[in-house]
């Protein structure tokens, strides 16, 4: 694993340094904005985002009955990553007047309707459960052999 | 905090956002290498929907490693407060490499996504940054692999939920896991609709519905290209030149010659893509009457003003093809302004923004 270990970090360091050098000779105005945006990204995530998420986490939990919590949390992620994802086509930013064939959704209703799929899905999924003969859920959140859920929906 | 934080979430997650990224970066090399072509790197031509599935995959794998992202950052977020905040040089190299990490992803992901949308609200150039960007993330998450490798194996040989973990009222990790694909899931089917046709009703939040003028969506207008009147003009001619042998053909000379009509996608290096019906001459023949040899790249002249995408080259490979159209229409009817009337280059396996549009010369490079 050692050599293994070896190997990946210098390729890492390679490609870095690499990335640095094509990055060299650039001017330092472009340079600086291209590194505020890296930051900003990273302050906006660590200082608003995240703690964004932990404040509705903590109050949603003490509204949520215990059954319901597991999928409302499920349905807050997707809804986070469903924001994030109409951000630059919300309020269509990027049209222009010549081209009616780039961002030619209504997203006002694309991101209500998925949204409200999302949420839908809920109550859908924690009555479904509790109707199921078997529990089957119960039984596989209670497993503790290995996991073999490693694998995502393919895209 | 959350007692479902931990390693075994970080692990897996990590797992597959390296997958995600390691599709994102190679996908995102051979765009790159394709636009500018380096003599070891020999693009093939068939199958003709090649580039669009790589460059489907680039866009489908870049956001579906946005909820991988936020996931896998929120498992480790409190690591952010341990002590010693500060702490000594080693301390401060590792906070310093996550950041270089975090940045450059987060770099990576947030361009790219505005580029979809075609919101180019940062003040640098999009393609040339998101390139150099990404060897500094691709760097920088290699090295993180090499340090936390046995951390990984160590978390994915044990099980996902400890007892006392599993005890608790709320989620387990494996909810959590499950949410994240989930998640993944939502992702994906929210906007892949622009490269998969299947997805193509359900992609509420895809920048493209897929439709535009003949059924197909456009990059560049032909007012942004400020074409419009030289296109139409009846003194419009396409000249093709090997050196001193050279040929002028009228619209009405272009549809006189044998015409050919091939299924052909069209994919955009934004991700979008469709296929199409595209009628009109077999570049080869058009070559063949200037008396090309078959081992020349060509290169395609558009009538818009010089610019990035109005001088392009075309491999060899690709300009003997028998697909390679100089196409004269397009799903049965004559090219729409906006897709290169009056003629534009068509040929397998190409972005889309090397497919010429409004050509005025083509040209055999000596």
């Amino acid at each position: 694993m050692t050599a293994m270990r070896f190997v990946l970090g210098l390729a890492g360091i390679i490609s870095a340094s690499w990335g640095v050098a094509l990055l060299w000779h650039w001017p330092l105005t472009v340079l600086v904005n291209m590194a505020l945006w890296a930051l900003v990204a990273v302050v906006v995530h660590d200082v608003v985002f995240a703690p964004l998420c932990v404040a509705v986490g903590w109050a949603a939990r003490r509204i949520v009955p215990a059954r319901w919590w597991p999928s409302v949390a499920v349905a807050g992620l997707c809804t986070g990553v469903l924001v994030v994802l109409a951000i630059p086509v919300f309020d269509k930013p990027g049209a222009r007047p010549d081209n009616a064939t780039v961002l030619d959704r209504d997203y006002h209703a694309g991101l209500l309707i998925s949204l409200a799929l999302v949420w839908l899905a809920v109550p859908t999924y924690v009555l479904a459960v509790r109707r199921l003969p078997v529990r089957q859920d119960d039984v596989i959140e209670q497993q503790r052999t290995d996991d073999v859920a490693g694998e995502p929906p393919s895209p | 905090m959350s007692p479902v934080r931990g390693t075994a979430v970080t692990a897996r997650v990590g797992v597959v956002l390296g997958v995600a990224i390691a599709v994102c970066f190679l996908t995102g090399l051979i765009s790159h290498f394709i636009q500018h072509p380096e003599p070891w790197f020999p693009w093939p031509t068939r199958p003709v929907w090649l580039y669009r599935f790589t460059q489907g995959a680039h866009v489908i794998s870049g956001i579906a490693a946005i909820p991988l992202v936020i996931v896998k950052l929120w498992s480790v977020w409190p690591k952010l407060f341990e002590r010693p905040v500060i702490g000594g040089p080693v301390r401060q190299l590792e906070r310093l490499s996550i950041l270089v990490l975090v940045g450059s992803i987060l770099f990576e992901l947030s361009t790219g996504l505005l580029n979809v949308a075609q919101w180019y609200v940062f003040k640098f150039f999009f393609t040339t940054s998101h390139y150099a960007v990404a060897y500094l993330a691709a760097g920088a998450v290699l090295v993180h692999v090499a340090v936390k490798l046995p951390a990984v194996r160590r978390a994915l040989g044990e099980p996902i939920d400890t007892v006392t973990n599993g005890a608790t009222d709320g989620p387990t990790r494996r909810t959590v896991l499950r949410g994240t694909w989930l998640a993944v899931a939502v992702a994906t089917v929210a906007t892949a609709g622009q490269a998969v046709p299947a997805l193509r009703k359900v992609s509420l939040l895809a920048p493209r519905s897929g439709t535009g003028p003949q059924g197909i969506p456009v990059n560049r207008s032909a007012i942004a290209a400020g074409v419009l009147g030289s296109a139409y003009a009846p003194e419009y001619r396409l000249i093709v030149a090997n050196g001193d042998q050279v040929r002028s053909f009228t619209v009405a000379e272009l549809n006189a010659l044998p015409q050919t009509t091939h299924r052909l996608p069209i994919a955009c290096v934004e991700g979008w893509s469709a296929d199409a019906e595209w009628t009109g001459v077999v570049l080869a023949d058009l070559l063949a009457a200037v008396r090309s040899p078959v081992d020349r790249d060509v290169r395609m002249i558009s009538l818009e003003p010089p610019g990035p995408y109005s001088r392009t080259v075309l491999p060899s490979a690709h300009a003997r093809d028998r697909m390679t159209l100089i196409a004269l229409r397009l799903n049965g009817r004559t090219l729409d302004a906006d897709h290169g009337y009056p003629c534009r280059l068509i040929a397998p396996s190409r972005p889309g923004v090397l497919q010429t549009k409004w050509l005025s010369r083509i040209e055999v490079t000596q």
